[in-house]
């Protein structure tokens, strides 16, 4: 009971307190409707260029709208402890770290597939892109799987914001990275094999392959496999956060530096 | 007093010059001032096949440094006045017998030359990593182009900042604003692929005639009429920044709340 209780209404908490973007307008602004324009702007460059059809960029970017919540929401629900002072407080607390962070994480997971229905259903609506039924189940499979898995990442930025000062830094340039090597803008055959390699490890690379394949037609079996590899990209993720988050906590303690690391 | 012509050129170079050597300490300001433009550009490379075709990488680095001089408007224009609420200073700006508008113009003017660092990053991988020719970014067309751009984006982050100065979730409308403005001034997307209805309103930014302006520097086109027009509508921002700030100056007095806004 108490687990749950840390997870789910400590998780809670921490989001209404951590998170800068909760209150209205930064929500509606950096969450809703910054990701749709960026969303369009490539749909547009797309048209110019003649690169790839409007479904191709919409999939991609609705995918890649999770990065706000999920990076930057979880790196303020991890350094913001800093920030607000409140660090000491978590690390002397005596309630299991898992649940602790975990319930940390699954807000912005939720936050980021909202978002990520929001751009879609805008996209849908402006641009007269039409998903097939058949394949909403493999979208939504994708989109959670995504949002968990770049959660995962944002938890694992903020962890590293315990140590450095310039959380906001890393995750911008974190969010750069995705932009450019998941393959949402720019197809995997257009990219240099070392850029695509990278984003192999990237969070969402995946999510977005199997929401494009879902939405293709493809199998289940082949867009599953897609979704199983986010799946281990994202517990990758969360078990070098968890691996942080120890060690970050094992230095404060041993050099009695809980918020001045 | 300080309205005279001699003494308003010398305070906007002594305001600028120490707004941008502050501006070029924050590592994160510069850095990804020098980034973003640099990801769109290999965005656009990448999308148009376009590293074995040097024209293509010209109109993309320099369609990315201009992206770059807006996002540096935007961002830290757009919270010029927060920024100065959070050193504690904007009640002596706002108290001084200097006019607002010029203790504000070589803040954002500082602004649009950071930006600049972008439009020289953006070149400088264009021509080092894909064989770009230097020649067409070394004309004076060119440069007063891209400084036509600077000084009508600095009077468009005047207007910003003054409207701003009020909100407390400035980065929320900052946040929004960087891909539409990128879209209507045709930076990366051209105008074409826009929808018909949104032409009119491209005609009213100076960003949009300083972008012609600089693209046909390039290519060899007319550049005086579309600097003329940047140069125009520039002014006319500058006008109506004129009038927005002596209202927010009026507002900010009466109200007292300018260091809680």
């Amino acid at each position: 009971m108490r687990t749950f209780r840390v997870t789910l209404i400590g998780g809670i908490i921490s989001y209404r307190a951590l998170f800068h973007w909760v209150r209205p307008a930064s929500f509606v602004g950096s969450l809703l409707a910054a990701p749709l324009f960026q969303l369009l702007f490539f749909v547009f460059l797309g048209r110019a260029l003649g690169v790839a059809d409007d479904r191709f960029y919409v999939l991609g970017n609705v995918i890649l709208s999770a990065t706000g919540a999920c990076i930057f929401g979880g790196a303020m629900g991890v350094a913001n402890e800093r920030v607000y002072g409140t660090l000491g407080h978590v690390l002397l607390s005596t309630c299991r770290r898992g649940a602790l962070w975990a319930g940390r994480s699954l807000p912005y997971a939720v936050n980021a597939v909202a978002v990520m229905v929001f751009t879609l259903a805008c996209a849908t609506a402006l641009l007269g892109v039409r998903m097939p039924v058949g394949s909403l189940a493999g979208l939504a499979a994708a989109m959670v799987v995504g949002s968990l898995s770049c959660t995962a990442f944002g938890i694992m930025i903020g962890a590293i914001g315990l140590r450095f000062r310039n959380v906001d830094t890393i995750a911008d340039a974190a969010m750069m990275l995705l932009v450019i090597a998941t393959g949402a803008e720019v197809p995997h055959s257009a990219l240099p094999i070392w850029l695509d390699g990278i984003g192999l490890f990237l969070p969402l690379t995946n999510a977005i392959d199997a929401a494009r394949g879902s939405v293709d037609g493809l199998a289940g079996s082949a867009v599953m496999i897609d979704v199983g590899r986010e799946v281990l990209v994202g517990v990758g993720y969360a078990g070098l956060a968890a691996v942080l988050l120890k060690y970050f906590e094992y230095r404060s303690r041993s050099g009695l530096s809980l918020d001045a690391v | 007093m300080t309205t005279r012509p001699g003494r308003v050129i010398r305070f906007t170079l002594v305001g600028l010059r120490t707004h941008l050597l502050y501006m070029s300490r924050s590592v994160t300001t510069v850095l990804f001032t020098i980034a973003t433009p640099v990801l769109y550009s290999l965005i656009a490379i990448y999308l148009s096949h376009a590293a074995t075709h040097p024209a293509r990488v010209i109109q993309a680095s320099v369609a990315a440094g201009l992206m770059g001089i807006w996002s540096s408007v935007l961002f830290q224009s757009g919270t010029a006045f927060q920024r100065q609420r959070r050193l504690g200073v904007l009640e002596l700006i706002v108290g001084a017998p200097t006019p607002i508008l010029l203790a504000l113009f070589p803040i954002t003017l500082a602004t649009a030359v950071i930006g600049a660092y972008a439009m020289a990053t953006t070149v400088f991988c264009a021509v080092v990593f894909f064989g770009a020719s230097i020649t067409p970014f070394l004309s004076p067309l060119f440069l007063a182009a891209v400084l036509v751009c600077i000084v009508t984006l600095g009077f468009v982050g005047v207007l910003m900042a003054c409207s701003f100065i009020m909100l407390r979730n400035a980065y929320a409308l900052v946040n929004t604003l960087e891909h539409p403005i990128w879209m209507l001034s045709g930076m990366m997307v051209p105008l074409s692929a826009l929808p018909g209805w949104l032409h009119p309103l491209s005609w009213l930014l100076p960003s949009m005639w300083g972008t012609q302006a600089v693209r046909d520097s390039v290519v060899g086109g007319p550049v005086a009429v579309p600097i003329t027009i940047a140069l125009g509508t520039g002014a006319t921002y500058l006008a109506l920044a004129v009038f927005t700030v002596k209202r927010v100056e009026r507002r900010a007095l009466a109200l007292a709340t300018l260091t809680l806004a």
